[in-house]
């Protein structure tokens, strides 16, 4: 059983139709919700969340009927949201203890809780604080621990790295692959970010103007592709191109200097070796050529 | 590195469902008695309870005992005979302190909320609107009610304990009802009508402005109607005297005017009966965005 299953689903807001016929099943692992701004990520999160009812097409989620179910299905559910949350005359503790009081647990057994997954994001003696003294990175650890303070199965996270530093985004990509790999807790991640994305998902369902434009694992999406090639030659590249039309490749610059060469049919890639050095030059990069996620995301995103 | 696994541990307790108002009300006690302010007001509140206290006191131990010394003085000043009128003196008496508190602890109550993005996280929790309102609300009517009914209703039973007699207590049984029904009067509009100024608008602030001038506008305009109209019924306009008209006929006094009590009965049920609509068509459309 898929953990959750969208049929032709349909969400407005007003006259604008923010999710227009998606459908799509996820049945595991941890999947990135990439799209542009506006493009229905936050809306398909809601609406799994029971926040948005459709107007058309089904939502089920742990085979469950959304929004009918929507208290039995946030039992087994944690939800980080996208905007800064904060109850800033209350403690982290205080704060996550009522979280997990409004799951159902008891006061002892949610502050126990609470100690646990504030020491699991990492957020140290500051738990004691106000809130509202809390830097953006620890208030996004805080949404993150009322997310998993009742052990959720399924975490939707919807830009869990929003106004963190480098390192700070770091740390929190790390913890949420931990948490999906250890804890073997469904994830699906909302970005924009494609690198966050890449990190810690498996699998990517594309949002664009409120349909999936493309879904697939990461690995199939990005893989090899047949007879292409980066390469960064050292100097001469004027001698290197020549030499390349003449052997019938073909090439594109790419943003960070590199090549990116594919051959002609039935061609030995050493060619390129000794194309470099009958023209008197090294090639210093070379690797079979993969798809970026921010090539499929392009593309993808210029068919729409 | 930690010599230990740096993880938390699968719930295997059990998750009680239902009454998760409780939970509400218990959150914003427990905030609400941490703030100083909060605290300060209270004990203003509690001064007048001390200085009734002193009156049920005074007036059972000294004033019935003809051979103490203080009786002829303490005889001589006049409301301090403990009745209805003491009750409904104390309760009306209440009500500014009373407005205060309920100002300070319900204006930021649901704005807040919304402005720290509160609600997207309540609610998703297995949480519907009516634990959210009902949860709410109620903090408000405890808080009022502790400093009503509970003191009123108490030395009730003080001035049944210090004149244990028949005749005290045929002619004061009925008084907890009149002060459970005056306070629930007095509490209600204020534990309804500012949370849905604080749902209405975005700020506390504003919430406690308006919250303030529309008893105050429409207190005027009553009293200018009246007078112009030369018909003192028109003061049913007022929400305080509309309150306060309903404890005349509570506790037997001399009515404002003379427009049956329920008119301004209507007046008060009108007025909690749209705070509530405001503050559940404000909430429900956090719960459910669409």
């Amino acid at each position: 059983m898929s953990v959750i299953e969208l049929r032709d689903v349909e969400v407005c807001y007003e006259d604008l139709k923010a999710l227009n016929g998606v459908t799509c099943s996820i049945d595991g692992g941890t999947v990135g919700l990439l799209g542009p701004n506006g493009a229905g990520k936050s809306t398909l999160l809601k609406t799994l969340l029971g926040f948005n009812r459709a107007t058309k097409g089904s939502v089920t989620v742990f085979g469950m009927d959304m929004p009918k179910n929507a208290l039995k299905v946030r039992m087994q559910l944690g939800y980080m949201p996208e905007r800064e949350s904060v109850s800033p005359k209350v403690s982290a503790v205080s704060f996550i203890t009522y979280c997990g009081r409004l799951f159902g647990m008891s006061r002892v057994d949610a502050m126990e809780r609470t100690h646990e997954v504030l020491n699991y994001v990492g957020l140290g003696e500051a738990r004691y604080r106000k809130m509202e003294t809390y830097s953006t990175g620890m208030l996004q650890r805080v949404k993150l621990a009322q997310a998993l303070v009742h052990d959720p199965k399924l975490l939707l996270l919807d830009e869990p790295t929003n106004g963190l530093d480098p390192q700070g985004r770091i740390e929190l990509l790390e913890l949420i692959k931990e948490v999906a790999g250890r804890r073997k807790v469904t994830i699906i991640l909302s970005s924009h970010l494609l690198p966050d994305i890449q990190h810690v998902c498996d699998n990517v369902i594309l949002i664009q103007g409120g349909v999936v434009a493309l879904a697939g694992s990461i690995d199939e999406l990005t893989a090899v592709v047949d007879r292409c090639f980066e390469v960064r030659i050292r100097d001469n590249k004027d001698g290197f191109l020549t030499g390349l039309a003449e052997a019938g490749f073909t090439w594109q610059d790419q943003q960070d200097g590199n090549l990116f060469v594919t051959a002609p049919d039935n061609t030995d890639p050493r060619t390129l070796f000794e194309i470099a050095r009958a023209r008197e030059t090294q090639i210093r990069h070379f690797r079979p050529a993969r798809h970026s996620l921010t090539e499929i995301f392009t593309q993808a995103a210029g068919k729409e | 590195m930690p010599i230990y696994e740096q993880t938390y541990r699968h719930y295997e307790g059990k998750m009680r469902h239902g009454f998760r108002w409780l939970i509400v009300i218990e959150q914003e006690l427990r905030v609400l008695v941490k703030a100083k302010p909060f605290l300060l007001l209270l004990l203003v509140a509690m001064i007048h309870c001390i200085v009734r206290l002193l009156q049920v006191v005074a007036f059972d131990v000294v004033i019935q005992d003809p051979n103490n010394p203080l009786t002829p003085l303490l005889n001589q000043i006049k409301g301090l005979m403990v009745s209805e009128q003491m009750f409904f003196d104390f309760l009306r008496l209440q009500t500014p302190v009373l407005f205060l508190i309920t100002l300070y602890a319900g204006c930021g109550m649901i704005c807040n909320d919304f402005n720290n993005n509160l609600m997207e996280i309540y609610f998703s929790k297995p949480i519907r609107w009516y634990d959210y309102v009902v949860g709410k609300v109620s903090s408000l009517v405890i808080v009022g009610l502790m400093l009503t009914a509970v003191p009123a209703i108490f030395l009730v039973v003080l001035h049944n304990l210090l004149v244990p007699s028949m005749k005290v207590f045929q002619e004061t049984w009925t008084w907890p009802g009149e002060i459970i029904g005056f306070s629930l009067v007095i509490v209600l509009p204020m534990a309804l009508s500012i949370p849905a100024a604080s749902a209405l608008l975005r700020s506390q602030n504003y919430a406690a402005i308006v919250i303030v001038m529309i008893p105050v506008a429409a207190s005027a305009m009553a009293t200018v109607l009246q007078g112009v109209l030369d018909n003192r019924n028109y003061l049913i306009l007022s929400l305080p005297i509309a309150i306060n008209r309903i404890g005349e006929q509570l506790f037997h006094g001399h009515v404002s005017f003379h427009l049956n009590w329920r008119w301004s009965m209507a007046h008060i049920v009108g007025v909690c009966v749209l705070c509530l609509w405001i503050i559940i068509h404000k909430v429900r459309k956090a719960e459910l965005a669409t």
